[in-house]
């Protein structure tokens, strides 16, 4: 899912890479194509919503009066769930790269398990398993749920990251005495950070998308806000017109904070 | 020079070591006297650094015995960490952490592993990375240093930590021509000061000047020693007059 290259090898192997993820591409500057057609479509969507806005209010008007609710909890549902998701992410990873058997067996276990299971089967099965055990509002079990099945592949990205430090560092850090995890707070893990965040802004925009899977479990995300109004209005096509095109908006803006946030993580060193 | 009383800083015992079928270290007992310099040579593959690490265990040994300043570090109840606090360690590809400032790269390990204060850490620092001449740099990050002062960085934080034994591998050798010099100044200068070195280096002029012992090792095994004198005028072994005529 995500290719994270070590960077002296880039260097000196221009190897070509596929670096295909289920988020909306991020521009960056050197790559012209993507970053026009980003604008394209950026100001284009607004352009859209704009004019169906102003020249037909009914229905468009009042569809877009009904979703802020829906994408306020998307963005709570998104937030939640990668904050979570980091965490899980963070033991994930520690735990795959563990020279303890049991630990990384876990790990490698948990990662194998959710990557071979469907996202939304997970969804039901989560959200229903936990309804079981405990009574929790649907809102809490779907960011659980969300956070569960991405990290896996959140761990992975943490694995990569870690292991993208080359190993004298580590071995610096121990020959000064420090046990092996003051030398992954102090030493690996600050560095791994930078390799990690470009992978981590795409996860975010994905989580984003796979967070309207929610709407099925009686959370009221911005895709469930606009099938109640459909379902009251009979007005499908107009509805998932305004939705598609809020979504489409929302992920085109997060991918270009995210490129903006990785240059200057990048000129900061 | 050995101190007065010729302790014995470290203690090989028939240590063994494999790396799957190749035997990298076989049969290796040394004794490594309080205050001694000791210069490793050897071809590449000889088991030199594989010794040499292993002192700190960074490489764990398969048989045998490593006894540090006291403590048989072989035992698995050994706190590790304990014992690699008093031996520095300076490694062919400098290792500095290129996220630090070069002040912050001697600090960290005073402050998480030795628990000094900020200040009086960066007190420790300033000191000595005015010992290695790089106090100009203090503020820099490693990227911005030529790799002889960032193998003097390298340095100054190994010291920063008043290690007992001081191990080198291959210091020099990643460096440009030019900068070889000024890191083996810095080591020359350490040497007077008592304190226990082992180094791993091609560099004999060295050798020459400081070191008190020079061993050969060839095949993960310690083939001929004597000062440096005995291989620069009369070395024993075949394999040690073949090596020193291809490296002289």
């Amino acid at each position: 899912m995500v290719e994270i290259k070590d960077k002296k090898e880039k260097k000196e192997t221009p190897r070509p890479v596929i670096a295909v993820g289920d988020g909306a591409a991020i521009p960056s500057k050197e790559d012209v194509g993507l970053f026009t057609a980003w604008r394209f479509s950026f100001i284009g969507a607004i352009a859209i919503v704009a004019y169906l806005v102003i020249f037909s209010p009914d229905p468009y008007w009042r569809i877009l009066k009904f979703l802020p609710d829906g994408i306020l909890v998307t963005f709570q549902v998104t937030t939640a769930s990668i904050v979570l998701d980091l965490i899980i992410g963070l033991f994930t990873g520690l735990g795959r790269i563990s020279k303890n058997r049991i630990l990384s067996g876990i790990a490698s276990l948990y990662v194998e398990i959710i990557r071979g299971i469907p996202l939304l089967v997970q969804l039901f099965y989560i959200y229903f398993a936990l309804g079981r055990i405990i009574n929790v509002p649907a809102m809490a079990s779907a960011i659980i749920a969300m956070a569960v099945c991405y990290g896996a592949y959140m761990g992975e990205i943490f694995r990569a990251g870690i292991e993208s430090v080359s190993s004298g560092q580590m071995e610096a850090a121990r020959s000064l005495g420090m046990t092996s995890s003051q030398a992954m707070r102090h030493v690996i893990l600050p560095q791994a950070i930078k390799t990690i965040l470009p992978p981590i802004g795409n996860e975010f925009v994905a989580l984003l998308k796979d967070s309207s899977l929610v709407s099925i479990l009686a959370v009221s995300d911005l895709l469930r806000r606009g099938r109640e109004f459909a379902a009251e209005s009979f007005n499908y096509f107009e509805t998932y017109t305004m939705v598609a095109l809020v979504y489409l908006i929302i992920t085109l803006f997060l991918s270009k904070l995210i490129s903006i946030m990785e240059d200057r993580v990048g000129a900061n060193r | 020079m050995p101190t007065d009383n010729n302790s014995v800083m470290v203690e090989m015992r028939e240590v063994y070591k494999y790396f799957g079928q190749l035997k990298a270290l076989d049969n290796v007992s040394l004794d490594v006297l309080d205050g001694e310099k000791l210069v490793l040579i050897g071809p590449s593959g000889s088991g030199k650094s594989t010794l040499l690490r292993s002192i700190n265990q960074l490489e764990k040994i398969d048989h045998g015995h490593i006894i540090v300043d006291g403590i048989d570090i072989s035992d698995p109840e050994t706190d590790i960490n304990k014992v690699r606090e008093e031996i520095g360690m300076v490694f062919q590809s400098f290792n500095v952490f290129p996220h630090k400032t070069v002040l912050e790269n001697i600090n960290l390990a005073q402050v998480v592993v030795r628990k000094r204060s900020k200040k009086e850490a960066a007190e420790i620092s300033r000191e000595l990375l005015n010992k290695v001449g790089i106090i100009e740099k203090a503020n820099e990050y490693p990227d911005k240093l030529s790799g002889g002062q960032q193998q003097r960085v390298a340095i100054a934080r190994a010291l920063a930590m008043k290690p007992k034994i001081m191990l080198f591998d291959e210091p020099t050798s990643a460096l440009d021509p030019e900068m070889i010099g000024e890191v083996l100044d810095v080591m020359t200068k350490l040497a007077k000061e008592g304190i226990t070195m082992i180094v791993v280096t091609h560099e004999m002029g060295f050798a020459r000047e400081v070191a008190d012992r020079v061993i050969f090792m060839d095949y993960g095994a310690i083939i001929e020693e004597g000062t440096p004198e005995h291989f620069f005028k009369n070395p024993i072994q075949e394999r040690t007059k073949l090596f020193l005529n291809q490296i002289l």
